[in-house]
């Protein structure tokens, strides 16, 4: 597939403050994109770049083949968008905001819109000021995907939105796809993420840490299995094997946590030596990931260049 | 700073209290710095004498000869600039909060809604007195340098009645915002009182017999003060006035403020429904484009300015008929009224060289309705009201553009409004008017509500809505400086011509001097452009 969004050592400043820097990556059509990243490592400012709301100091940013900031109301009528802070005219009512915003764009499919309006389960009749910060979350989301737009850019879109109402959109952003569109989705709500993409971006500091598929993320995964045996055995069995990153005794030996990186296979060999009571394997979750990519000081950027091809850290590799 | 409510209010304003301070306060040393040189020769100081008593209807002229009585009478218009920031202050102190949704935690807190305010509230008193401190110990300053016998007490006294009428303007404002759904909506309601109790105050410097309404104003009462002129001092009488009002309206504020919804109004208005709608507004007109938009958000300021402008200019038609026998019997003996009338473009006392010199308060007027609006485009920049706008496929220059025209037909509106106001008064007083001329003075008005709104948008382009709110209203009080009392201190002509006022003209008079105009369109025009090229390249604020 195509590249739609094709980002090349974009960088911004803020005066001397980090922006973001030198961060490039592509994706491609009709994918679902997560961006992760801690609050203030560049997410929203990416996206800005993105919609042509700041320009940036150096490198580019594509959509569609056409630049940014040269071509925004090409890009524009492509696109919907949600802002990270969205702020709406407080006085108008949530059916007065869409009116206006389908307007600007020149029209919507009405009967889409109205269903949109009554999934989200959005009364339209009230003022924005009067609304919950979830409705008035619903009124951005439904203003982003009115128009069917070919790019969907949403930073951080659920914050805000009860259980049911977030499942809603994960349903929207699933029908997005399946139609062939595309949505980069910026969050840091890893379960959000997990649900919905098929590719993720890490941003740290401004720059770019991983990029790779959601599945790949999770290889690089660190299992912590415990096991529970008949009587004690020793530690340092287990400590040589493959992949073996920390042993822990517990039970005054009668058992041992395992934290293991990548395949199990010698450790399930080497416990079957002793009689095993119990075996308990935990799960990385995408959040034990993340939070090991924002833990590590030494983490380095992903150098540009073609996607696809990157090496992260000399030993892990990051694949598009 | 942070141990108490007051105190964080306190650490808030320190950069307000230091800027209007020092601000204000060396205003006031650069006028007493100026006082030998205004003063060189007895010729010149009659001369100041003179001209103090032409322009005594913007400010009472009190000893004039000395330095003292120069300075308060010199200092008198910038009262429109001093009260701006506690206005705006007074406005942001409990709605602004509410606006950004700060209130509500602040409430979290286990401290009552009274106290909150209150606390709040001693802040900006607080802040206030510094801020008099400040420009009282500056005026000191200024006046020690040019051997003035100006007493230290007498220069805090100054700056404590400058801060009593901040302290009012304040609580007005407090007290609007307990009505209104957004502070800046309580912002400009207030922003007109303060017009209208300045021009309220002038009144009976020109108009005879008319004490008891400016006695109506609170500034009238922040006049009766003057502790910088000899002799003349304090009025400790209107200073407890000025503070008493202040404690009432504050009163008011904070009692309406403990008893309404956070986020709500004191005075609802019914709803009209409370079943969930799942409809969209076909017919409104106001959404079909980012101009239509525009004029929506500003049709009902418009409408208030307008009866404020058009009810004035119909008003000076119905004080020019009524007053006419007595002004004209006035200007023989009267230089003062003499030289009010050749504001206007005229010697004589005709119906309509009165009311010539009554309209140059047109244009001042619609450009302060134009600093209000060019306020509102940089705050919405500020709030994020421009970046879901800015996604939707509309070039920047035509949000720019579109906002500008609504602008534009606002000016219209108010000044064709203000034709047919005055042109229905003078019928109805049967004043007899050159109805062509009157028709120029009116229009002729719309270009400088541009021009102002041209050079805020372009302000808007660096700064924040505050610092370009504060810097237009300055720009607009420095021309009204030199246009109006520039003449009399027979500035050079190159200085008057920086003023806008001085290609209105007297077209009531003499019709529509189309070069003239020229001149205020062309420099709007390049305003605009700029303002248009920097927002077509500026980042967005998040």
């Amino acid at each position: 597939m195509s590249s739609i969004i094709q980002v090349e050592n974009l960088t911004k400043r803020y005066g001397g403050k980090r922006g973001i820097d030198q961060v490039s990556f592509e994706v491609a059509e009709g994918e679902v994109f997560g961006f992760l990243g801690p609050n203030g490592a560049g997410k929203t400012t990416t996206i800005r770049l993105l919609m042509a709301l700041l320009h940036a100091d150096s490198g580019s940013a594509r959509i569609a083949g056409l630049d940014c900031w040269d071509k925004t109301i090409e890009i524009k009528r492509l696109i919907g968008y949600v802002p990270g802070e969205p702020s709406l005219d407080r006085n108008l009512t949530g059916g007065q905001i869409l009116e206006y915003f389908a307007n600007l764009r020149g029209g919507v499919d009405r009967a889409y819109l109205k269903k949109l309006i009554e999934r989200m389960d959005l009364d339209t009749s009230r003022k924005f000021r009067q609304y919950s910060t979830g409705n008035k979350r619903k009124v951005v989301l439904i203003q982003a995907f009115m128009h069917r737009p070919r790019v969907l850019i949403l930073d951080e879109p659920t914050s805000g939105l009860d259980p049911l109402n977030q499942q809603e959109f994960d349903s929207m952003v699933k029908e997005a796809r399946d139609e062939g569109r595309t949505v980069f989705l910026s969050s840091h709500v890893l379960s959000e993420v997990e649900k919905t993409c098929t590719r993720v971006g890490i941003i740290r500091e401004g720059r770019l840490v991983k990029l790779g598929g959601i599945h790949e993320l999770m290889d690089i995964k660190r299992y912590e299995i415990t096991i529970a045996f008949a009587k004690p055995v020793p530690a340092d069995a287990f400590a040589k094997l493959e992949g073996v990153v920390e042993v822990e005794p517990l039970s005054n030996g009668s058992a041992v946590r395992i934290a293991i990186q990548g395949a199990a296979d010698a450790v399930i060999k080497e416990a079957a030596q002793y009689p095993v009571v119990s075996l308990t394997s935990y799960e990385p979750s995408l959040e034990d990931i993340f939070l090991r990519y924002y833990e590590r000081d030494d983490t380095a950027p992903i150098p540009s260049g073609p996607a696809g091809h990157l090496t992260m850290n000399g030993e892990e590799a990051a694949r598009v | 700073m942070f141990r108490s409510i007051y105190l964080k209010s306190l650490r808030d304003y320190r950069v307000p209290i230091l800027g209007w301070g020092l601000g204000l306060g060396a205003l006031m040393a650069v006028i007493f710095a100026a006082v030998p040189t205004v003063f060189a020769t007895p010729a010149a100081k009659a001369a100041v004498v003179s001209i103090g008593a032409s322009y005594a209807w913007i400010a009472e002229p009190i000893k004039i000869d000395t330095p003292g009585g120069y300075a308060t009478w010199k200092y008198g218009i910038t009262i429109l600039v001093v009260v701006i920031w506690p206005l705006l202050a007074g406005t942001g102190m409990l709605r602004g909060e509410e606006d950004r949704g700060s209130m509500d935690v602040l409430l979290s807190l286990p401290r009552g809604r009274v106290r909150v305010a209150l606390e709040k509230l001693a802040a900006m008193w607080t802040a206030l007195l510094a801020m008099g401190l400040v420009i009282g110990l500056l005026t000191f300053a200024g006046a020690a340098k040019v051997s003035s016998d100006l007493s230290l007490g007498a220069s805090v006294a100054f700056g404590l009645n400058l801060a009593l009428i901040c302290a009012v303007f304040l609580s007005i404002a407090l007290l609007v915002s307990q009505f209104t759904q957004e502070r800046r909506s309580a912002s400009g309601v207030t922003a007109g009182i303060l017009l209208v109790a300045i021009v309220v105050d002038m009144v009976h410097r020109v108009v005879p017999n008319t004490v008891w309404l400016s006695q109506l104003s609170p500034v009238y009462y922040y006049n009766l003060s003057k502790p910088l002129v000899p002799g003349y001092g304090a009025n400790l009488g209107a200073m407890l006035f000025l503070l008493a009002l202040s404690g009432l309206f504050s009163a008011a504020g904070v009692w309406l403020f403990a008893r309404r919804d956070v986020g709500g109004v004191s005075l609802h208005l019914p709803e009209r429904s409370s079943q969930p709608a799942r409809a969209l507004p076909r017919a409104d007109w106001s959404l079909r484009s980012v101009y239509t938009r525009s004029l929506g958000m500003i049709a009902t300021s418009t409408l208030w300015w307008t009866l404020a402008i058009a009810g004035l200019a119909a008003w000076f038609v119905i004080i020019a008929k009524q007053t006419e026998a007595q002004l004209k019997s006035l200007l023989q003996g009267s230089a003062a009224l003499g030289d009010f009338l050749k504001l206007g473009g005229s010697d004589s006392a005709t119906n309509a060289s009165i009311l010539s010199a009554f309209f140059i308060f047109m244009p001042v007027l619609l450009m302060a309705f134009a600093v209000t609006q060019a306020n509102r485009w940089s705050a919405d920049e500020e709030d994020g009201l421009l970046e879901i706008v800015l996604s939707t496929p509309q070039p920047r220059l035509r949000l720019l553009l579109g906002r500008f025209a609504a602008i534009g037909t606002a000016t219209i509106f108010i000044s064709v409004l203000t034709l047919i106001a005055t042109t229905v008064a003078s019928i109805a007083t049967g004043l007899s008017l050159d109805y062509g001329n009157l028709a120029a003075a009116s229009l002729s008005i719309i270009p400088f509500g541009l021009l102002v709104a041209a050079i805020g948008y372009l302000f808007a382009g660096w700064l924040r809505a505050a610092v370009d709110t504060g810097l237009l209203s300055f720009l607009l009080v420095i021309w009204v400086f030199i246009s109006f009392i520039g003449p009399g201190l027979s500035l050079p002509d190159a200085t008057q011509k920086l003023s806008p006022f001085y290609y209105y003209g007297s077209p009531l008079l003499h019709g529509v001097q189309v070069a003239d105009l020229l001149v205020i369109v062309a420099v709007g025009a390049v305003a605009l452009a700029v303002a248009s090229a920097r927002f077509a390249r500026k980042d967005i604020s998040a």
